[in-house]
């Protein structure tokens, strides 16, 4: 490989480290509406295959070691991922040792980092047969992926009842572009329907404020109250392998193991549900939250990198909720990469090695110290400068940006006509692996309808 | 608005500003519009005054979108109280 190339790897990943790390500590900020879009514009910028793929696994490592750091400094979740360890982290803050919240996250996320990166290689290699099969039908594995998100939601009915109607709603629009010429009739309109769907949360959000019942739920006569605590202090360079007991490390690991061999599931309901049978029979409450959450955050960690990287490396067909949601635009980002031509494509078998452990590596050196001992100075930081206002006005404004380039003005009309439907059903419980599952699948679900 | 109920209330909330919880965070409603206002401006204006070829509008869209933001973030400070614990 060129050395050129591995010189912007390195620029690459050191920038989503970065960036990715003062993300991770803003609350609220969904995996899928921080990392798609801007991804997506790296990949329609024209960067090499080998740096886009090491930017992301960057980004995701360094976002997930972070994401964990207002759990424990604050109690409130950095992400969707994030969530379900509040409550262990609240366990070890009330017996007065939040310093171990922190420290066992992140070293877990560590751990998760390191068994996910080898075990994803290695799965990968062994699905690689697979993948003609799933090609052929990919419109029908899609379409199974929505009813078994569906089933596996928690509000199963509503989730299978949306799956036809949101197809049409999406299927409708991109026939309304091609009937008043908004686009010529050989492109399909995805990459912007994609983003309003991960927008749709915010922009119901935001638009309740214009709804009179609905306002004075929303409104507040204060500010947002945040409890901080001061950092413990931690010389030297930490390692994870210390800072884990031999049961948490053991444990970690089978959990990370668990996740990446179940990639295809969601991520937090797989979360949850380990991190809990992990830890159910200590007694001791510190000791029992401490495995819980490394265990959960070492999950979520393998979850991530292994959802990601197993459809791009066997298949080249985003089939998981991590590669149909953050890391889509690596496998459709029209014009540069479609479904028949992504990055599973332009890489070729060996190329993947170096940029994944580039980035990992990368991600975890700068991160991991930075998130052991300075984690309260990162919230204040982040806290203190960067304002709700600017963040969601950034992520509004490259969405309408996106919708713009792909299909002009009434796009930006279009895309928040989904936002509000996808916004309005995931309110109700219908999760994003639903709606992008059925994204995927809305040209052909059509089709089958049509008596 | 609400009669205050006797809490002890925030100093740093300004008279006439309009607090809503949007998406898990504390925002004033007046600068959420303008922050949307001017971000869209920024990436969408950014992305149409570029020279018509390509990579040039996603460029130019991506550093309004930078703009913007910084612009938002000295404009519109954080609506968040920090509360330091006892150790």
């Amino acid at each position: 490989m060129d050395l050129s190339i591995i010189v912007q790897m390195i620029i690459a990943a050191v920038i989503g480290a970065v960036v990715y790390t003062l993300i991770g500590v803003a609350p609220g900020t969904d995996e899928t509406a921080v990392l798609a879009p801007i991804t997506l514009a790296i990949v329609l910028m024209g960067a090499h295959p080998a740096v886009i793929l090491c930017f992301f696994i960057s980004a995701i490592v360094a976002k997930k070691l972070t994401d964990s750091i207002p759990v424990a400094v604050a109690g409130i979740p950095g992400g969707v991922m994030a969530a379900p360890m509040v409550e262990h982290a609240v366990v070890l803050k009330a017996h007065g040792r939040p310093d171990l919240s922190i420290r066992k996250m992140a070293s877990g996320s560590v751990i998760g980092t390191l068994v996910a990166v080898p075990m994803s290689l290695l799965l990968a290699n062994a699905l690689v047969p697979l993948a003609p099969v799933i090609k052929v039908y990919a419109n029908q594995v899609f379409l199974i992926g929505a009813i078994f998100l569906a089933l596996m939601a928690r509000e199963k009915v509503v989730s299978l009842l949306s799956i036809i109607p949101f197809a049409l709603l999406i299927q409708g629009l991109r026939h309304l572009y091609w009937g008043i010429e908004a686009v010529p009739k050989t492109t399909t309109v995805f990459v912007s329907f994609f983003l309003g769907i991960t927008i749709g949360p915010m922009i119901v959000n935001i638009l309740e404020l214009f709804v009179s019942t609905k306002r004075k739920d929303l409104l507040r006569d204060s500010y947002k109250k945040i409890t901080m605590r001061e950092d413990a202090k931690i010389k030297g360079i930490p390692n994870p392998f210390s800072i884990l007991d031999i049961k948490e490390t053991i444990s970690a690991a089978i959990g990370s193991v668990i996740g990446c061999l179940t990639f295809f599931m969601s991520p937090v309901g797989m979360t949850i549900f380990l991190g809990e049978t992990m830890s159910a029979r200590i007694k001791d409450p510190i000791q029992k939250a401490a495995r819980a959450i490394s265990t959960m955050d070492a999950l979520t960690n393998a979850c991530y990198v292994s959802g990601v990287l197993i459809p791009l490396i066997a298949l080249g067909v985003p089939l998981s909720p991590m590669a149909i949601g953050p890391a889509n635009p690596l496998f459709n980002a029209p014009p540069r990469f479609t479904l028949e031509n992504n990055l599973h494509h332009v890489m070729g078998s060996g190329g993947y090695f170096l940029p994944v452990l580039l980035g990992a590596a990368i991600a975890l050196i700068i991160t991991y110290p930075i998130t052991i001992k300075y984690s309260t100075k990162i919230c204040r930081f982040v806290f203190r400068l960067i304002s709700h206002e600017a963040l969601l006005g950034m992520f509004f404004g490259l969405v309408l940006m996106l919708a713009y380039m792909e299909a002009g003005f009434i796009n930006i009309w279009g895309v928040m006509l989904v936002a509000l439907v996808a916004g309005t059903l995931n309110r109700w419980g219908v999760n994003y692996g639903v709606q992008f599952m059925t994204l995927y699948s809305g040209a052909y679900i059509s089709t089958l309808i049509l008596f | 608005m609400q009669a205050n109920t006797g809490q002890k209330t925030v100093p740093t909330v300004k008279e006439g500003q309009v607090l809503a919880e949007v998406w898990e965070d504390v925002v004033d409603v007046r600068e959420l519009l303008l922050s949307l206002l001017i971000s869209t401006t920024g990436a969408l204006g950014g992305y149409i005054i570029a020279p018509d070829a390509a990579p040039y509008p996603l460029i130019c869209g991506l550093t309004g979108a930078l703009l913007a933001f910084i612009v938002c973030a000295v404009l519109f400070k954080p609506k968040r109280e920090l509360i330091d614990e006892e150790v």
